[in-house]
């Protein structure tokens, strides 16, 4: 049996701008780091059960990968060659489409569970990149590039998209006492609205031309979201969110609604900086930056507004920043291929 | 005597000032990755590397949860290699010298863990093995080197390369030493500032 787990994310700013559409010409970059918040893929060999069986929200079972209904895993077993005799399932912290990059961590976990049971290690570099492959060519999902890197690299980063296709990951080296003080600083909101990013993603990808100054900005902010991170200075952060938010919601009508508007309203009224949605809009989760004196305060206010507008699944979620990627918790496959 | 003493404190300083500061982040962010995924680090090295090994592994293990030790059960858990002379005597007699830390290394890894290699030279037979392995095994390597780094600087994942010239053993391993002991000390002080803050709730 190999248990992997991947890691959720929470992306600070220049969301958007990893779609090739845009990067291809301009150049895009994001800032984020992952949480606590995991998606487990535990895969197991039955060699006498020549069959593929898939547990997730539902089950499923098959003679043959094509006849997968899953399409990330059917693209998975495809691309690394398993016909049979695998049982997959997954486990999460938290809900799907909740906008911290949920699919392309199960994606990157998938893939990784997937080479080791055939025996291949992968590096961050290639799991990082086929789990692109997968969810962007095969599959010809709207998304961008950050999700997958993030997941696959960990901790707080700066990815860059280059014209050319190439991807940098650099770690934002910041000590635990930035980092604690940084969390101290941030409420996540969980709306309980669920949406398929890929909705989103179309109207924004459609509109691109448009928004491209916007765009640009968002991506050139990144450098100075980082700076002023490693100097601690929270309160520019959280302005830089807003404008960013302001920004970004001109780039899609259906990236907020008046639900998200009423929320995050309810936060900057209760004394936040600034927040932003987290993944491609339309509803999955809030994050607010604020003083750390006002944060219970604007807790209760969310609270309140949240049972006010009657939305039972809400919640304020508590998470920590983590290093952790993608990783390998327990391989028990045979070592024996692997000698000294 | 006072310019011996002197003069030694000055190379001491001097390595000291070229320390590689973003390699030493990114090995702190990889040792707590290990921790949040309660992975193990393996760590070897020959002579006096290894007592720095075995001193670490102490420290790592204990010092750092000191003011935590009832209320925290989730701890580092770092391991020295070979972790008895048996085991470093049977190897480097039965099989060869250049066995002695892959050999037990591969008895014990596995996905999740962590390797640290100290070798000042960096060109160690028996060290470079080890990585090597753990390289073919996509285990990341934190390589503390010295001189020029040798071939452990190349093959290591994070390059902790204390830049001296040829021979310097005494003023590379003095300034390992406090490399290794910055790591232990950021824990300490994470942990401890983590735990009166949330009085208590660590959830890491």
């Amino acid at each position: 049996m190999i248990v992997v787990r991947a890691p959720l994310r929470i992306s600070f700013m220049g969301g958007g701008t990893d779609i090739a559409k845009f990067y291809s010409k301009y150049g895009g970059k994001v800032i984020s780091t992952t949480i606590d918040k995991y998606v487990n893929v535990v895969i197991n060999r039955t060699p006498l059960i020549p069959r593929i069986s898939v547990k997730y929200s539902v089950s499923e079972v098959a003679d043959k990968p094509e006849d997968i209904s899953h399409t990330r895993v059917r693209a998975g077993l495809m691309c690394t060659g398993i016909r049979s005799g695998i049982e997959i399932a997954s486990f999460s912290t938290l809900p799907s489409k909740t906008g911290l990059g949920s699919s392309s961590s199960f994606t990157a976990a998938l893939l990784m569970g997937l080479y080791a049971f055939t025996g291949k290690k992968i590096s961050k570099k290639e799991l990082a990149e086929e789990s692109c492959t997968l969810e962007i060519e095969t599959l010809g999902e709207p998304i961008g590039k950050q999700d997958q890197y993030a997941a696959v690299y960990g901790g707080f980063n700066t990815i860059e998209f280059r014209p050319n296709g190439k991807t940098i990951v650099k770690p934002v080296l910041i000590d635990y006492k930035t980092r604690t003080e940084f969390e101290d600083r941030l409420i996540l909101l969980y709306t309980g609205i669920t949406r398929d990013a890929s909705s989103v993603l179309t109207v924004q990808k459609a509109n691109m031309e448009k928004k491209v100054e916007q765009m640009k900005f968002l991506a050139a902010s990144v450098d100075v979201f980082k700076k002023e991170l490693e100097k601690g200075n929270f309160k520019k952060l959280g302005e830089m969110l807003h404008e960013a938010w302001l920004a970004k919601k001109s780039l899609a009508y259906n990236m907020s609604n008046k639900t998200i508007d009423r929320l995050y309203d309810t936060g900057r009224r209760a004394g936040a900086w600034g927040g932003k949605i987290l993944g491609a809009g339309g509803g999955g989760c809030i994050l607010f930056l604020s003083p750390k004196s006002k944060k219970s305060v604007i807790k209760e206010a969310l609270t309140k507004q949240i049972k006010r507008m009657k939305l039972k699944n809400a919640k304020i979620i508590p998470f920590s920043m983590v290093q952790s990627g993608t990783e390998i918790l327990f391989n028990g496959e045979d070592r024996s291929n692997h000698y000294v | 005597m006072k310019n011996y003493i002197n003069n030694f404190s000055k190379h001491v300083t001097q390595a000291i000032l070229t320390i590689p500061h973003k390699e030493i982040a990114k090995a702190l962010s990889l040792l707590e990755a290990v921790y949040e995924r309660d992975g193990r680090i393996y760590v070897f090295g020959n002579g006096g590397s290894l007592a720095m090994a075995t001193h670490w592994v102490g420290d790592f293990n204990k010092t750092i949860f000191n003011n935590l030790l009832e209320t925290k059960t989730k701890r580092f858990q770092a391991i020295r290699l070979p972790s008895t002379e048996v085991e470093l005597t049977a190897w480097a007699n039965d099989i060869g010298y250049d066995m002695v830390f892959a050999g037990p290394l591969q008895n014990y890894l596995t996905d999740s863990d962590l390797i640290i290699a100290i070798s000042s030279s960096g060109n160690s037979p028996n060290i470079v093995k080890a990585v090597q392995y753990a390289n073919r095994r996509k285990v990341p390597v934190i390589g503390l080197s010295g001189f020029d780094g040798g071939k452990l600087n190349k093959l290591a994942d994070i390059k902790i390369l204390v830049k001296t010239k040829k021979g310097a053993y005494t003023t590379v391993e003095c300034v390992h030493n406090m490399i290794l002991h910055l790591m232990t000390q950021y824990f300490n002080d994470y942990f401890s500032e983590l735990y009166e803050k949330r009085k208590g709730s660590i959830s890491r």
